[in-house]
């Protein structure tokens, strides 16, 4: 009998950082020896065009899977569902939004089902685990990690099982004839995923914070946003995007827009926001001035440089902060005690 | 000359040094030997919290403009970039601070300190000054956090 495996890709980083390559093939020695476990190694996750074999392999893994990159969570999560890999979030011990350790482990994003945002346009019926490594330099913190989530899915699995069985175990179907993974290994050349692409730079939506305000659409001057046929935005020209700038970003008022490889973790998709494991992002504060101006400026840069003329606040600027000093007033120490019951 | 002036942020006193300089990204500011000392206000400290992570994307040594982005930092309660309080040259950082940023909350007047800078900083603020900055933005603060609150909280 065959026991069904849980799939594990690893994303390598871009470059050739030795402690980060390092850290990779420590992981993959230890997890070729895990049991339950199929390991595929990939590029960078980002920079894979759609018909890369690495992403192929990735579209073809079937089932529960857990993809360890050098992004933020947040961020391979929805890159993956821009590749139209899609499953249910699944929430990793080793990531900051620890917070939820009191919770135990409730798998499935609590987080999603809070939030207002549109959603995923499809989402298949899996879990997919994000792990991000640089959350240990330690090896063994990610196995560990894997072999929870091995677990987890076991009890998920045998759940499901529960249900189905009786037809199958009856008929006795030859389920063995084509084992549910196993043969993706195989199809796919090594090499072929490991070919290091070219460098992109686009932003990856997150659907769970994005409300579909269509406020990046009308900032973006590159055509790089769009709506389907359902008018969602999403992204369109992805390579029309202006190398650096992550002005959309900026501008979104949900933090919904992520590039994962900007220098700042707000923008690359780290946990933001508030209450709930997620956090206050005090840039303006701290004088990062006004984000609208900012995102302005970026994008005069790229106007000019590609020969056109500077724009400044008179095109696709939101006039939301009108409006929002109307909202109700608080009381200060009402303020005060929310920030101290944040955690 | 008083000791120091006291901001009411709700019920939470933030003290401010009367023998310190202000920049309005609530960095305070010391004159030292070389230039000036740069840390966070308590100000910027309660809004924070218990702080995790500090990192700067400048080196020693680099000349910095005005408001330029120098780094970011990770707390409890929320994450920022940073930004250069003024123009200049940056001497050198908080090794301590850099290591452990939890050194911060423990004495952010003192052994907390972020980076020494030398450069232009005649556009910082008096402690009177600074008073009243906080005062006069404090509505406006509130309503940026809880909008953020609200906005994730729905």
């Amino acid at each position: 009998m065959s026991q069904r495996k849980l799939n594990v890709v690893l994303s390598q980083a871009q470059g050739k950082d030795p402690l980060k390559r390092g850290l990779e093939e420590e992981i993959a020695a230890a997890l070729l020896l895990e049991p339950g476990i199929d390991l595929g190694i990939v590029a960078h996750l980002y920079d894979l065009e759609s018909g890369h074999t690495g992403r192929l392999f990735l579209e073809s893994l079937p089932g529960d899977m857990v993809v360890l990159s050098w992004l933020y969570p947040r961020a391979a999560y929805w890159l993956l569902d821009r590749n139209e890999i899609s499953g249910n979030y699944g929430e990793n011990q080793l990531s900051p939004p620890a917070e939820v350790d009191e919770e135990e482990e409730s798998e499935a994003s609590p987080a999603q089902e809070k939030s207002m945002g549109i959603g995923s346009a499809k989402t298949a019926d899996r879990v997919i685990y994000c792990l991000d490594m640089r959350d240990s330099r330690d090896f063994r913190a990610f196995v560990e990690e894997i072999r929870r989530i091995l677990k987890e899915c076991r009890q998920r699995w045998s759940e499901a099982e529960k249900i189905k069985q009786p037809a199958v175990v009856q008929l006795g179907i030859g389920i063995l004839s084509k084992p549910a993974n196993g043969t993706a290994h195989e199809s796919f050349p090594k090499e072929g995923m490991l070919t290091i692409p070219a460098r992109r730079w686009y932003p990856v939506i997150d659907y769970s914070r994005c409300t579909n305000c269509l406020e990046c659409l009308d900032f973006c001057l590159f055509g790089v946003y769009g709506v389907d046929s359902l008018d969602r935005i999403y992204v369109d020209n992805q390579d029309q995007c202006k190398k650096g700038c992550p002005a959309c970003s900026r501008v979104c008022p949900e933090q919904a827009i992520m590039f994962p490889d900007y220098k700042s973790p707000a923008i690359a998709g780290a946990p933001v926001g508030s209450i709930g494991g997620l956090k206050i992002d005090l840039t303006k504060l701290f004088g990062g001035g006004d984000a609208l101006v900012i995102a302005a400026q970026e994008r005069d840069k790229e106007l000019v440089r590609d020969g056109r003329s500077a724009v400044g606040l008179t095109v696709g600027i939101p006039k939301r902060q009108e409006g929002k000093a109307d909202g109700p007033k608080d009381d200060i120490d009402n303020l005060m005690d929310a920030l101290d019951n944040l955690d | 000359m008083s000791d120091s002036l006291t901001f009411m942020m709700g019920k939470h006193p933030a003290v401010l040094p009367a023998h310190l300089r202000f920049a309005r990204n609530h960095l305070w500011c010391a004159p030292t030997a070389e230039g000036n000392r740069f840390g966070f206000t308590s100000y910027a400290v309660r809004l924070m919290q218990d702080v995790y992570f500090l990192d700067w994307q400048v080196n020693s040594g680099d000349d910095v403009a005005l408001l330029e982005q120098i780094g970011h930092i990770e707390t409890s309660k929320a994450v920022s970039d940073l930004f250069s309080p003024a123009k200049g040259k940056l001497l050198r950082f908080n090794e301590v601070v850099l290591a452990d940023p939890s050194g911060i909350n423990v004495d952010y007047h003192g052994q907390g300190w972020l980076f020494e800078l030398v450069g232009d900083v005649g556009h910082l603020m008096n402690v009177q000054e600074y008073l009243e900055f906080l005062e006069s933005n404090w509505e406006k603060t509130q309503r940026m956090i809880k909008g953020k609150i609200n906005a994730g909280d729905d």
